[in-house]
């Protein structure tokens, strides 16, 4: 095996070595070899840590790396602040300097450069990292895969005169050696670097293709995340003040947070959620969509985004048992309702796969929130679960709008007949977001078997589902609506689109089917990382068990519930694969659609005879509610009450921390 | 191997029950539209000759769709009888209503899009209360078990009857009774035509037939589930529902789906949030107490 520190140079440095070739190299081919070495140099490494367990890393010249990680620091935010003067845009300019003027005023005014040096260890790889290290490593790489070929077309399509595939690859594959750093980190000042160079890296990608409104949306997204930024910093001035030490393992190694404490929680908290995209910072991520789709699919759905759940998650132990938690859970519930509720109302593909990811990330901090061995357990098979599935669902969409080159739900119609083989790993995908034997469907299940201890969490988390199984549904109905004819032909596409994809597929059944696997030999360890009181499931036989904690009745001795994993999966192959391979039809047995006997020709034709006998072509549109659910209607309501809901969370820690003083 | 006794006897028996109510159904309502009806073995009789005509179909996906359809309707009613997780059978029932829907669009007609399209948003109105209706189970028993509800002496009824009346919206919807009957209709409705399942046809139109019979067994279980110990009052319970909804059936006209929703959201989840509300308040002042 690797020596440790070689395995962190590899999950963090790799990947910058490999960018920097990726840029250098602009033959499509060699690049191409390049990223997918780093991929698998990458997953290979993540299996090592798996193996290795859990361990702490601080690096051999520790100055020298401080050094740098100031020095780029700065020159991070110097960046900004050129970004925000050069666009005029002044809120990108006045969150760079508060950016900028406290942390040079606290690392160098207050002294607390000194503090941080003293941080030891600078990295923890705990099992939670690791899980997320494992989804940042695989999920990750397969997509960087895909965008070899992706922008190849991307490029092909928009007739650029100079290819800019090398700068967007840099960026990419730079970024899983940040993530791998901002979720090992656990010196508060690695952490904060990390999260900036996410933050950048993100704000690169949006603006890649350089049209006015992917620079908007970019600078969008670098403001509101450097709120999130300037949260942080503050966090660590007032742990400095209070003298707390400065690490993550340091917030966490006396239990619940003192109440003193609690305020930097929550800022800590509110930098999460701001990543993570909630209400009312959801406007970012739906801008994010403008970005060529490998971007959505690695920062904004399966990794970059859980790094702000994985913050909210990993700083739960501080917060349990606080009006903090609750006011976290319903910030949550509240997201996954209303973001669900909004994708119903949405016509483009990409906006509804971008609420979609909103609503998810607000079940997994509603699960941080209600802060139960159970939620916690739920939250972390979602993360995993839901990189899957919603990186294979980027994907999809990638591919389909190579295939018709539009990205609105409108222009899907049909696509069974023109894409059977897309079609297809969409339907598997869609499938496995919302229904049972699904991972996503058993996350959502424990969540709400745990949420009894916040009644109204529960509740949205109810409604929430309803919606859910609206917009999916749909959205997958539109792709089904086909003339009657058999033998379709199956699309041929280039192996960086089909491997990534058929990969994931095999990722969902594979987590799906050996879910109890992945909890025993994985998240199990992650959720003592978090909650150190009871195990709240259980494998048995066949299928996953809920046991008796329950705040209805102490004395409970019986399961809580039950969920038959691998009886679910043979009921869903029966259901859905034996018609697939079974279901004979002969062409005679097609017969066109009922058209009031107006029918203009057989099965080949959708044209009936209109008013004088003219022929007219059936025209069938999606349902998307937009007088009721569209964003004009809902957004003043979530709104308000997503902005109540924050203000609540913050105005508790600060009444905590009153009540303290 | 006794839960194998039950399913396989419950995969067999069912049917026979759901088809004799659908027959007791047509009776029932043409005596009250003046009418004599048609036998009450009509239904079997009706699925027999249904087997029995061509095959012929709009597509080959929507066959796909049903076949799940009825896989899963079992699958749910099999939960049921097995007393598993009543949460979890709520999610196989919406999977396999996802199923239906999708069957719906699966062909480019009009009508049938029109009918999946009103299947979904009467999924939206009555999901959450199934799903509400769980988390009540839950707040009685501290347990989601189906086996927890018999083992339990208070019958549910005596503390979730607001979820309960709830439940009685949410059946004239699955039913597809008027005032619900939106996305198909057993009547004939000229803009609806047959709505979802004006695509199917033949040997296919009876599997649908077969899944509503198991349907039928499956919502009436759901039922008598309020009044467990002793069972045979809950399925006289589950039995006088049923009746009432043919009664609704036949007084009441046909509303929109936009009235529809919000009706079940204003009443029915209404109705069973106070519920909750009225458990998290109890159980906080026992806890002072």
């Amino acid at each position: 095996m690797l020596p440790y520190n070689w395995m962190m140079a590899v999950a963090i440095l790799l990947p910058v070595v490999a960018a920097v070739l990726v840029y250098i190299i602009r033959q499509y081919h060699a690049r191409g070899v390049i990223v997918i070495l780093a991929a698998i140099a990458l997953i290979v490494n993540s299996i090592l840590f798996l193996l290795h367990g859990k361990d702490t890393f601080s690096p051999a010249n520790a100055q020298m790396w401080d050094m740098v990680v100031t020095v780029l620091d700065y020159l991070i935010l110097l960046f900004y602040i050129y970004v925000g003067i050069s666009l005029k845009n002044w809120l990108v300019l006045i969150f760079a300097l508060t950016q900028i003027i406290p942390l040079a005023w606290f690392e160098f005014g207050m002294g607390g450069r000194a503090a941080l040096a003293n941080v030891s260890p600078t990295f923890v790889v705990d099992h939670l990292a690791i899980v997320m290290c494992l989804v940042i490593s695989i999920v990750g790489s397969l997509i960087c895969v895909f965008a070899i070929r992706y922008m190849y077309d991307h490029e092909h399509h928009l007739h650029l005169e100079k290819s800019r595939a090398s700068r967007f690859l840099f960026w990419m594959v730079l970024f899983l050696g940040a993530m791998n750093g901002l979720v090992f980190a656990n010196n508060l000042i690695y952490l904060y670097f990390f999260w900036e160079v996410t933050t950048l890296i993100c704000f690169q990608l949006i603006a890649h293709d350089l049209t006015k409104e992917a620079i908007d949306n970019a600078a969008r997204a670098l403001w509101m995340n450097s709120i999130g930024g300037t949260a942080l910093i503050i966090a660590m001035v007032i742990l400095f003040a209070k003298g707390a030490p400065l690490s993550l393992d340091g917030i966490l190694s006396g239990g619940v947070a003192s109440a003193v404490l609690l305020l930097p929680v929550a800022l800590l908290c509110f930098t999460g959620m701001i990543k993570a995209a909630q209400l009312p910072f959801q406007s970012w991520l739906l801008g994010a969509m403008v970005a060529p789709t490998p971007v959505s699919a690695l920062l904004h759905s399966s990794t970059m985004v859980k790094a702000g759940v994985y913050l909210v998650l990993r700083l739960a132990p501080a917060y349990a048992g606080t009006r903090l938690s609750i006011m976290i859970a319903l910030v949550g519930a509240f997201t996954f309702m209303a973001a669900s509720g909004l994708a119903i109302s949405q016509t483009t593909g990409k906006r509804v796969l971008a609420y979609s990811t909103i609503a998810n990330l607000g079940l997994i901090i509603a699960c941080a929130g209600i802060n139960t061995p159970l939620a916690i357990t739920a939250a972390i098979l979602l993360i995993i679960f839901h990189a899957v599935s919603k990186g294979l669902l980027f994907l999809c969409a990638g591919t389909i709008e190579h295939i018709i080159w539009s990205r609105e739900i409108e222009d899907m119609e049909g696509l069974a007949a023109k894409a059977p083989l897309v079609t297809v790993i969409f339907a598997i995908g869609v499938l496995s977001m919302f229904l049972p034997p699904f991972g996503m469907l058993l996350g959502k299940w424990m969540a709400l078997e745990s949420a009894s201890t916040i009644p109204l969490a529960a509740w949205l988390f109810v409604i929430a589902s309803a919606a859910t199984i609206v917009f999916w549904a749909k959205w997958l109905g539109r792709f089904l609506q086909v003339l009657p004819k058999l033998g379709a032909k199956i699309e041929s596409l280039s192996l960086s689109y089909t491997v990534p994809l058929w990969l994931l597929v095999l990722g969902i059944f594979g987590v799906g089917i050996g879910v109890a696997s992945v909890y025993t030999g994985l998240v199990q360890n992650a959720v003592a990382d978090v909650v150190t009181s009871g195990q709240a499931l259980a494998v048995q036989g066949w299928g996953l068990t809920v046991n008796g904690y329950s705040a209805v009745s102490s004395t409970a001795n019986f399961a809580v519930g039950n969920y038959p994993v691998w009886p679910l999966f043979i009921v869903f192959a029966i259901a859905v694969l034996i018609p697939f391979i079974f279901v004979a039809i002969k062409p005679g047995e097609l017969r066109p659609v009922y058209l009031c006997g107006e029918q203009a020709g057989g099965t080949d034709t959708d044209e009936w005879y209109s008013t004088a006998d003219v022929k007219t072509k059936v025209q069938l549109g999606g349902y998307y509610f937009q007088g009721v659910l569209g964003e004009a209607a809902l957004n003043p309501w979530t709104y308000t009450l997503s902005i109540v809901l924050m203000v609540i969370m913050f105005a508790v820690a600060l009444l905590a921390m009153g009540g303290a003083l | 191997m006794n839960a194998w006794i039950i399913a396989i006897v419950t995969v067999i028996v069912a049917p026979f029950i759901g088809g004799f109510l659908a027959g007791i159904d047509r009776r029932i309502t043409a005596r009250l539209q003046g009418r004599f009806g048609p036998p009450i073995l009509q239904p079997f009789y009706d699925f027999f000759k249904l087997l029995g005509k061509s095959k012929i179909a709009a597509s080959r996906l929507q066959l796909m769709w049903i076949y799940a359809y009825l896989v899963l309707m079992i699958t749910a009613l099999l939960f049921l009888v097995l007393r598993l997780d009543i949460l979890l059978m709520m999610f196989i029932l919406g999977f396999a209503g996802v199923c239906f829907a999708l069957g719906g669009f699966s062909s480019k007609s009009p009508y049938s899009h029109l009918g999946a399209n009103r299947e979904l948003m009467q999924m939206l109105a009555y999901e959450p209360v199934l799903l509400l209706l769980a988390l009540g189970v839950y707040a009685q028993n501290g347990s989601f078990l189906i086996s927890q509800i018999y083992a339990s002496p208070t019958p549910l009824i005596s503390r979730l009857w607001p979820i309960f009346i709830a439940l009685l919206v949410i059946l004239t919807i699955k039913l597809r009774k008027s005032p619900f009957d939106l996305a198909t209709s057993h009547h004939a409705h000229q803009e609806l035509i047959k709505g979802i399942m004006t695509e199917y046809s033949g040997p296919y139109y009876a599997l649908i037939e077969l899944t509503e019979w198991y349907e039928i067994v499956l919502l009436l279980g759901i039922v008598s589930l309020f009044v467990a110990n002793p069972l045979w009052v809950g399925i006289v319970i589950a039995l006088a529902a049923y009746l009432l909804e043919l009664f609704v059936d036949n007084v009441t006209a046909r509303m929109t789906v936009g009235w529809m929703v919000r009706f079940v959201w204003a009443v029915g989840i209404t109705l069973c949030i106070l519920n909750l509300i009225w458990f998290w308040v109890f159980a906080a002042i026992k806890g002072v107490s």
